[in-house]
């Protein structure tokens, strides 16, 4: 694409061959990761947190680290049975937007003192969370194109959106600057899978009826991952964010409402 | 061995790659730079051209299906997100060979059977070999057919080109000096990081060198028809604009007036080589398909 040009005054072909293209991926990336080395500007300067949210923030972090890896496992493998070349190179850009979201949430970790981030993750890592990645991984492990996206760009995107948006706005100002390059990121992966399906619906209206029993199955496994995971941190129930209704309406607005 | 992981960070590759040697780039070559009209021209050499590309969006189609294929069967997390970085960058590559097939004329609506029509059937199976050890997983195997093997024919064969469009196609130089550098960067990672897990599992050995044995077999096969039977490059090299002129050279070769006997053994000679020193950085007793 010419540098200029407006991605919508194409036509529908021509739209999703720009838009998943690696031309366009960099573009869209310069403007908020340039001289911001693991996301963060170099003279932002960290605060000092105190130990309660210290640990919180860790416990916080391990969590985003197990949905990046689902993200990362999951993108990377669906390259391979993605049904055209459009999509496989958008996915290409998305596995390194995943992995760059992991190495950014690593770093942040150790510069907060933890010494082996991995077996951080393992312990602190939540239930639900859990579950919900090896779901995940099943759809791409059975090379189901329709689940995958939904679970991933739809659902897993939708959550971690509804979250990093949320904890942005309240966070330290370093983790809310890494937080926020990674929202832009999520944008991009939550319009492939509502374009990819999207289309899909039209020409086949009863995948819907399928993806909307994957949602009950997956919503019940997000709703347990912030339950829990508030309730680890230690957030009185009339403290707690509505998160739950924010990622629903997040989902709703792709189309996959109740 | 994080030391040296750490250097094959996102960070690192997202300065040096995207914002470095591809910056002001589109499509892997500058904004101004168009295929010379005199091969756009000349249908033989133009078609020659095309057969040549297609070659190169089918390795990397493999490329691209192999190295995201391994990131899920990386066992550390660096070596998932150098991964992550080189299923990115075979990505751009399969995009930016396409994008040459549009610009030599190829319709998109053409893509597809224009591939099947000239892609060589050496190759595929080439592939095949490569693509078993990715869908069963096994890193090792893995990494070496994909960044010994794969990675470093391709190198071989990205250079052999680029000396050949230095003088003749400064925009099909410039999109394979962009990749060319990336593919050092998969070679470089495969020998540090495969080296390790050899040692560290010698059980693997006799399994991967018979993979690079029959990887290469199929390797040599391709180089052979590439140059002697599917389309005969000489001909078409007989009215390219670069004949009669003083270079290009490669490995001491005029590519513009060498026989395609005499660039196949060159190349061979060339790959080869590379292989055996690479394999023995890693522990790898380099096996003759022979």
């Amino acid at each position: 694409m010419a540098q200029g040009d407006n991605p919508h005054d194409l036509d529908e072909a021509e739209f999703r061959a720009t838009v998943h293209s690696f031309e366009f991926w960099f573009e869209a990336v310069e403007g908020y990761l340039h001289g911001r080395p693991y996301g963060v500007s170099p003279g932002l300067q960290d605060i000092e947190l105190s130990e309660r949210q210290r640990q919180g923030l860790i416990m916080t972090l391990c969590n985003y680290c197990v949905g990046e890896t689902a993200a990362l496992d999951a993108s990377s493998g669906m390259i391979g049975f993605a049904p055209d070349r459009g999509a496989k190179i958008f996915l290409a850009t998305q596995v390194v937007d995943e992995g760059r979201h992991l190495e950014v949430l690593l770093h942040r970790m150790k510069q907060l003192g933890v010494a082996d981030p991995d077996a951080e993750i393992a312990q602190r890592a939540n239930r639900s969370l859990l579950k919900f990645k090896d779901r995940l991984l099943d759809f791409v492990d059975a090379r189901d194109w329709e689940a995958s996206v939904f679970a991933q760009n739809v659902i897993l995107e939708c959550l971690e959106f509804t979250v990093f948006r949320h904890h942005a706005g309240t966070a330290d100002p370093v983790t809310a600057e890494m937080l926020r390059g990674i929202v832009s990121d999520e944008r991009r992966h939550m319009g492939f899978g509502e374009n990819d399906l999207g289309r899909r619906l039209l020409t086949a209206p009863h995948t819907h009826d399928r993806l909307c029993k994957i949602k009950r199955e997956l919503d019940s496994l997000v709703l347990d991952t912030f339950a829990e995971t508030m309730g680890e941190l230690g957030i009185e129930h009339d403290d707690r964010p509505d998160l739950a209704g924010d990622y629903l309406a997040a989902v709703a607005r792709l189309g996959f409402g109740a | 061995m994080a030391d040296f992981l750490s250097n094959y960070s996102i960070q690192k590759w997202l300065e040096s790659c995207p914002q470095g040697y591809l910056e002001d780039t589109v499509y892997g070559h500058g904004v101004d730079e168009r295929e010379p009209e005199d091969l756009l021209q000349n249908e033989a050499y133009r078609e020659q051209q095309i057969r040549t590309t297609v070659q190169l969006i089918a390795g990397e189609r493999c490329a691209l299906a192999a190295s995201s294929g391994l990131v899920n069967a990386a066992p550390d997390q660096a070596s998932k997100t150098f991964l992550a970085t080189q299923t990115l960058d075979e990505g751009r590559h399969v995009e930016i060979f396409t994008q040459r097939l549009y610009d030599l004329g190829v319709k998109p609506i053409d893509l597809e059977s224009t591939i099947k029509a000239y892609v060589n059937p050496h190759l595929g199976k080439f592939a095949e070999v490569l693509l078993e050890k990715i869908d069963k997983k096994d890193f090792v195997a893995g990494v070496v057919g994909q960044n010994i093997v794969l990675e470093g024919m391709a190198f071989s064969v990205f250079e052999m080109l680029h000396a050949g469009a230095e003088t003749s196609n400064p925009k099909f130089a410039r999109t394979l000096s962009g990749t060319i550098a990336d593919e050092r960067r998969h070679v470089g990672f495969g020998e540090n990081r495969i080296g390790e897990l050899i040692r560290r599992y010698p059980e693997k050995k006799p399994e991967v060198q018979r993979m690079q044995r029959d990887m290469t077999k199929h390797m040599l096969a391709t180089f052979h028809e590439a140059f002697a039977r599917n389309g005969g490059p000489t001909e078409a090299r007989a009215s390219a604009p670069q004949k009669g002129k003083p270079g290009p050279t490669y490995q001491g070769l005029n590519l513009a007036e060498a026989s395609n006997e005499d660039m196949e053994e060159a190349l061979s000679a060339t790959v080869l080589k590379e292989f055996k020193t690479r394999l023995g950085r890693i522990g790898l007793d380099y096996q003759s398909p022979v």
